[in-house]
């Protein structure tokens, strides 16, 4: 009732090609072009001037003339910025509570937006051993993960030199999470922060891994991913984000690009700055003072 | 063309139309108007209702804590406040410590849901309230947690800047709490400017030395060599000590049952009367004194107001929490001593260092303090 | 709660604290190895009805099924991975093109329906005859297949075959595709030392054309034991070669890269090394073990000509040593990766959950499906020549 393969072989030059090309041929080449041009459409789509990253003319002049309507604030007036001048971080961890409080994040000791790293030299050593709180050694000397202090455990040895210095999200000029979210749920506003549609990210964690510097993490409870927005919904309502907020020594100054008298202005202009991993390519909005060559 | 492959195509046709079509459906409304993303989202997310509320939202109730605040070196800059011409932020607010951020507070109301909470599907359908969405939650604080958020900043630590101020906690306080003696809105000790109900006053504390004098002396000077003199001992020390006593922390048949009967602010008045009054040194034997006073190093950390290195008086505490030494009985000295070395009373640091002596250095040590000016 | 080191991963050195809660687990360890038996699959289909190389006739429509069975689960780790299952399709709706990721619903979806259209095409004529012969519910279900036309005459069938190439031509590079893309969605990381390479696809590629080709040997020979038929040796020798070929190149590339990076040493290679020779040893220990053993055989078969019941059972015992063997190297690159801190200071230790969403027991049961499948759509559609006689 088959007739086997080999018998229609036979009959192959007998058949026309236009039959298939026609219509099956068009659609898978229509899908292969879709798919191949996906990369091409990244590259072309990249942001000049005052647009947001992969922001097109057309997207670009929408965000000029008709901005989000958030009450007095509008984005094109603002291009936030964060200095840490680490010589003043004392490693007090308000920063972490004050911003843990704020913005609902996990209390325990894997979910962070923004954390303080501790790097100490022991005598005579040229590499630095670097703990946060998250250390379970940190964590037994409090007894909770929600009670955020460093322990003293070079009590008793010899250090050359320590410092601290505080983490956030970079709000990258070229973020990685945002190249590889699929679905754009995670997006960089114009002002600068680099935000996450919670309704609309579908948890699937590629931002988590595509990120440098370790900024974002997956929320479980909410089953979508978390970071740092420089507290998006204080900084529209001229409120310092949370962390900037408590710092009781100044470490973290907030401020505003666009005026040339604002803090962060100031700071990147009278010291000399740095930014973290600059070989990723990801121009971060974070500028540090006085960091160290161990410092990731 | 054969049926099947007509029917297949137009099979085809039909479901791509549908595919495209509920596509076109589902893509948001604002979605690629500044980017590809939905562009409400970023007045969704700028909704969000901020926790933190600053210090000057605690003006509203908290009238007498601010003030003393606002005077004090919390609220002043820590260290310089300007660098370069940029004027940085200041000093811990009220929000720096009582870190159940102010929100909806006094409210017992949990915070309304922000856009990132309201998140539901099939495998995360329950929302968990968080805790930091209710208010209140490190608002009041207590004496125990105090202490570690004091230490959260101050406590010695290597990394932190040499400008911070930094305790050595076993050195400075052992398990003293920080507010004994600071106030935490305002933690520079300046005696003078206390305010009065801090300081106890010491003509209404006379009248409750009554119930004193009839062993510590009407002067403070004590009849008897086994009790302590009180003539002008810290104020803050003798406060410290009535307390123990009255929580029973130390216990003693005479002063248990006087304490008990004290009220915070007898106890202030009585403690303002006693360090009123001119002490008196009850000197001792000459030549222990002589070799007490080389043992003496050991005290002179806390008990002498210069510390281990400067010049002070010797035997003045440099600490208002901790006792004069200068004039003191020697019998009662030696009678403490003893007491911390055999446990019946204990304290962080005196123990371990009663410890350290010998029966003849307490005596030697005794009798040097004793004899020293207490001027 | 407060709950203390629930999801920790345990490290030593510094690393990111948002890293101990590691973000892609098992499941996706579980995702590139079934698209990689897909793939190797196809490829066998194809080298028949593309190549037309005979000897792989026998196995050319079972490959197909096979190839299908698999690519219905392909995406289901992936869901069952997702934070918020029920909104996968956003990034089929809104596709974000710069992620390497959005793709993933266009190509699979591509390739599911490729797949989908050639096993119809291959299986026409069987689906009318079965659907002239069988009454009922199997009878109606045959029907609907047929799509109304029972149109079997030389001419029809010779359009289908004419498909069935096309479709097979066409899948080939979609194949190479789905799979070059899955190494890339890995290479194309730049902040994963331990991913980003410029070879991650091609190794993803020609690992998973070896599991396929080890699958569709353990399986050919198991089916052919249970239904009690010959083993066909041409078909034996054909798979040896194309496993031969597989394992040669998936080595050397393999290997090439490991020199690489040892060889470029940039900053962190010690910690590289320690990563090797720490959480992820016993998975680099098996992935070589397997795949020396395999290139030792399969040289073996190839100079001493074995054939017949020794073929066939060396064979066999190659088709599972490089189906763990691959299955060791996914574990090795999608969980090595991730034990490699970011901060290049530090490792983790994975540690895999044993029962819940994200779990042992999930990947167990989303492993088992396949076969399942496989044997439920061999019943529906018998793609062996010699058994059609018996299910009619």
């Amino acid at each position: 009732m088959t007739t086997p393969d080999t018998q229609v072989e036979q009959d192959r030059a007998v058949m026309s090609r236009r039959n298939f090309l026609g219509f099956l041929g068009k659609g898978v080449a229509c899908a292969g072009a879709l798919v191949g041009a996906g990369g091409a459409v990244g590259a072309v789509v990249s942001e000049r001037g005052n647009r947001a990253f992969q922001q097109n003319d057309e997207q670009y002049a929408e965000a000029v003339n008709n901005p989000p309507q958030v009450p007095d604030y509008n984005w094109n007036d603002h291009k936030w910025a964060i200095g840490v001048d680490t010589d003043r971080c004392i490693g007090c961890l308000r920063c972490m509570e004050a911003c843990k409080m704020e913005n609902s994040v996990q209390m325990d000791a894997n979910h962070h937006r923004t954390w303080v790293e501790r790097y100490v030299y022991l005598e005579g050593s040229n590499t630095a051993i670097v703990d946060s709180q998250s250390d379970p050694k940190n964590i037994e000397n409090t007894g909770s993960e929600t009670k955020f202090r460093f322990d003293n455990r070079y009590r008793n040895v010899k250090v050359d030199k320590a410092f601290f210095v505080p983490k956030l999200c970079n709000q990258c000029e070229h973020p990685s999470c945002v190249q590889v979210c699929p679905t754009g749920a995670t997006f960089k506003a114009k002002d600068g922060p680099v935000l996450i549609d919670t309704t609309y990210c579908i948890g699937c964690q590629y931002c988590v891994q595509a990120c440098p510097y370790g900024a974002r993490s997956f929320n479980e409870s909410r089953g979508t991913v978390d970071k740092c927005n420089w507290c998006y919904h204080r900084i529209t309502k001229g409120l310092n984000p949370a962390c900037v907020e408590v710092c009781p020594t100044g470490t973290r100054i907030f401020g505003d690009r666009n005026d040339p008298e604002s803090p962060v202005s100031l700071f990147i202009r009278n010291n000399h700055v740095q930014v973290l991993k600059p070989e990723m390519g990801n121009a971060p909005n974070v500028f540090y003072k006085g960091t160290d060559k161990e410092v990731v | 063309m054969p049926k099947h492959i007509a029917r297949l195509l137009a099979l085809i046709v039909v479901v791509a139309l549908i595919a495209f079509s509920v596509r076109t459906f589902l893509i948001p409304d604002s979605f690629y108007q500044y980017g590809h993303y939905r562009g409400a989202a970023v007045a969704e997310i700028a909704s969000k209702v901020p926790k933190l509320q600053g210090s000057a939202s605690c003006l509203l109730c908290h009238k007498k804590e601010y003030e003393v605040w606002t005077a004090g070196i919390h609220r002043k800059a820590t260290r310089n406040d300007a660098i370069q011409g940029v004027v940085y932020k200041y000093g811990p607010g009220c929000e720096v410590c009582h870190t159940g951020p102010a929100g909806n507070h006094p409210s017992k109301q949990a915070m309304p849901l922000s856009i990132e909470d309201k998140v539901n599907s099939i495998t995360h359908h329950e929302h968990k309230v968080h805790p930091a969405n209710v208010p209140g939650r490190n608002l009041l604080l207590k004496p125990q947690d105090m202490r570690g958020i004091c230490l959260n900043c101050h406590e010695k630590l290597a990394g932190r800047p040499t400008e911070q101020r930094q305790i050595d906690v076993a050195t400075h306080s052992g398990d003293e709490l920080c507010t004994q003696c600071h106030n935490p809105h305002s933690p520079r000790i300046v005696f003078a400017n206390l305010p009065p109900s801090l300081r106890g006053d010491a003509k209404a504390g006379k009248a409750v030395a009554a119930a004193c004098v009839g062993c510590h002396g009407e002067a403070g000077t004590s009849a008897n060599p086994a009790w302590p003199n009180l003539a002008g001992q810290h104020a803050n020390y003798l406060v410290d000590t009535l307390k123990t006593f009255k929580s029973g922390v130390r216990q003693n048949d005479m002063m248990t049952p006087l304490a008990e009967g004290l009220s915070e602010l007898d106890m202030r008045n009585v403690a303002a009367y006693f360090a009123s009054t001119r002490c008196v040194v009850t000197g001792g034997d000459q030549a222990k004194a002589e070799l007490g006073k080389a043992k003496a190093a050991n005290c002179a950390a806390c008990h002498s107001a210069g510390g281990l290195y400067g010049k002070g008086s010797v035997g003045i505490s440099g600490s208002s929490a901790w006792p004069n030494l200068a004039g003191q009985n020697a019998e009662y000295l030696s009678n403490t001593l003893k007491a911390y070395r055999d446990g019946s009373r204990t304290h962080a640091v005196m123990t371990s260092v009663a410890k350290t002596l010998s029966p003849l250095d307490i005596e030697n040590l005794s009798a040097y303090y004793a004899s020293v000016s207490c001027k | 709660m407060e709950h203390v080191f629930d999801h920790v991963t345990p490290y030593i050195g510094y690393v990111y604290p948002n890293e101990t809660d590691v973000p892609w687990s098992q499941l996706i360890v579980i995702y590139p190895y079934i698209t990689g038996l897909v793939a190797g699959a196809f490829v066998i289909s194809s080298l028949y009805h593309v190549f037309n190389i005979k000897s792989f006739a026998p196995v050319s429509r079972f490959a197909l099924l096979t190839a299908l069975c698999f690519m219905i689960f392909a995406p289901t780790p992936l869901l069952f991975h997702l934070g918020q299952p029920t909104r996968a399709f956003n990034a089929v709706i809104t596709p974000h093109w710069t992620s390497a990721m959005a793709a993933f619903g266009y190509v699979a979806g591509f390739y599911l329906c490729l797949l989908l259209l050639e096993t119809w095409f291959a299986f026409r004529a069987d689906i009318v005859a079965m659907s002239k012969v069988k009454t009922g519910i199997m009878g109606k279900v045959y029907g609907v297949l047929t799509l109304g036309s029972d149109d079997v005459s030389p001419h029809a069938l010779a359009i289908d075959h004419k498909f069935a190439r096309i479709l097979s031509m066409i899948g080939i590079p979609s194949a190479m595709g789905l799979h070059g893309y899955v190494g890339f969605v890995f290479g194309s990381l730049k902040t994963r030392e331990w991913w980003s390479s410029d070879l991650m696809p091609v190794i993803f590629l020609l690992s998973a054309v070896a599991s396929g080709v080890g699958l569709l040997i353990v399986l050919y020979v198991i089916v052919s034991k249970f239904r009690k038929t010959p083993i066909i040796d041409e078909t034996m020798r054909g798979l040896l070669y194309v496993l031969f070929a597989g394992i040669t190149i998936v080595m050397v590339i393999e290997a090439l890269e490991l020199l690489e990076i040892f060889y470029k040493a940039r900053e962190g290679v010690d910690t590289v090394k320690a990563l090797i020779a720490g959480p992820i040893w016993v998975g680099m220990a098996i992935q070589w073990i397997m795949s020396v053993f395999v290139l030792a055989v399969t040289s073996g078969l190839l100079i001493f000509e074995v054939h017949g019941k020794r073929l066939v059972n060396w064979l066999f015992l190659c088709g599972l040593a490089i189906m763990v063997g691959v299955l060791a190297m996914r574990w090795n690159v999608v969980i090595g990766g991730q034990e490699l801190s970011k901060t290049m200071k530090g490792l983790l230790t994975f540690y895999p959950e044993v029962f819940g969403r994200e779990s042992l027991f999930v990947v167990g049961v989303i492993s088992v499906c396949p076969y399942i499948t496989l044997w439920l759509v061999t019943k529906l559609l018998p793609p062996w020549a010699d058994g059609k006689k018996a299910v009619v």
